[in-house]
């Protein structure tokens, strides 16, 4: 029963999470973004496992609109980056979303001052993207796509430039069963993506996983990375 | 933070499956028909991504 109750807090301090960020991508203001982090509170550890779900994708608005987090903000970041590190069993979308908040990190802390500022320690590997079918690849790709940011250069990103027919392929299916999440995570990858075919009708989907799934936060989030992508550049 | 809340927040934490969260399944989909499609597509106003005819299927006899 503590499981299932943690469970629920869990994803509920997510979704607020999530909603502060689609606040923050919509308004500019960065500060929004941080009004679920409390530091110091009771619920400090769930906010910070809150943070390490959502991913590098908490600090977007500051990555997308060029902002500085909040240091508050930035704090309970590190500190999920540091609680929650993968284990050495751990399936490679979790290695894969760790790797990419630690990468937010270090763009963040050394903004422009070099190539290798921005580079993580060690790259995990992505063959295991290569060897997926194209609805294994595209749940993979919805779950990290914190990672689909332009000009973003890493083993995922290569993966999923090799294949956007079969990206392009698995946002319909998510779409047609109704997964409006994993689409909004489809759709963000395929906005950034060369040779995604026109017949897919990209803009009309991405407006109907809103008209659908547009009550889930996570789902918006998804949609305002897609909708800011085409005219950010990375910080 | 008083003691009994820190114990509250650690166990709480712990009990946090943090990796089930990150690398979930792929949820039991609900396949809709293409005309189901079509018809929440026209109801959208003026979307045409699942305006497709519907899936071939093999004649009778």
């Amino acid at each position: 029963m503590e499981q299932s109750s943690t469970s629920a807090l869990l994803q509920g301090t997510v979704l607020d999470l999530a909603s502060d960020v689609v606040s923050a991508l919509r308004s500019g203001d960065h500060v929004r973004a941080g009004s679920t982090l409390t530091a110091g509170g009771a619920g400090e550890g769930v906010a910070r496992a809150a943070v390490r779900v959502l991913g590098a994708d908490a600090l977007l608005p500051s990555v997308l609109l060029r902002v500085s987090p909040a240091p508050g903000q930035l704090a309970v970041f590190k500190d999920a980056v540091a609680a929650h590190p993968p284990r050495a069993d751990a399936a490679p979308a979790v290695v894969w979303s760790h790797w990419a908040m630690a990468r937010t990190l270090r763009r963040l802390e050394h903004p422009l001052t070099g190539p290798d500022a921005a580079e993580p320690a060690a790259e995990p590997g992505a063959d295991w993207l290569d060897a997926a079918g194209w609805q294994t690849l595209t749940h993979q790709l919805a779950v990290l796509a914190p990672l689909a940011l332009p000009g973003e250069e890493c083993a995922v990103t290569r993966a999923a430039r090799r294949r956007p027919v079969d990206v392009a392929r698995g946002f319909v299916r998510a779409v047609r069963r109704r997964d409006w999440q994993q689409a909004a995570g489809a759709g963000r990858w395929l906005t950034l993506l060369d040779g995604v075919p026109d017949t897919l009708g990209l803009e009309a989907g991405l407006d109907f996983v809103r008209l659908m799934g547009g009550s889930d936060p996570r789902v918006v989030l998804q949609l305002e990375a897609a909708r800011l992508m085409p005219a950010a550049v990375l910080l | 933070m008083p003691s009994n809340e820190v114990l509250e927040e650690v166990v709480r934490t712990e009990n946090i499956d943090i990796d089930a969260a990150l690398d979930p399944a792929e949820p039991d989909g609900v396949f809709r028909d293409s005309r189901e499609c079509a018809a929440l597509a026209l109801q959208s106003g003026g979307t045409n991504l699942l305006l497709s005819p519907p899936t071939p299927r093999p004649k009778k006899g």
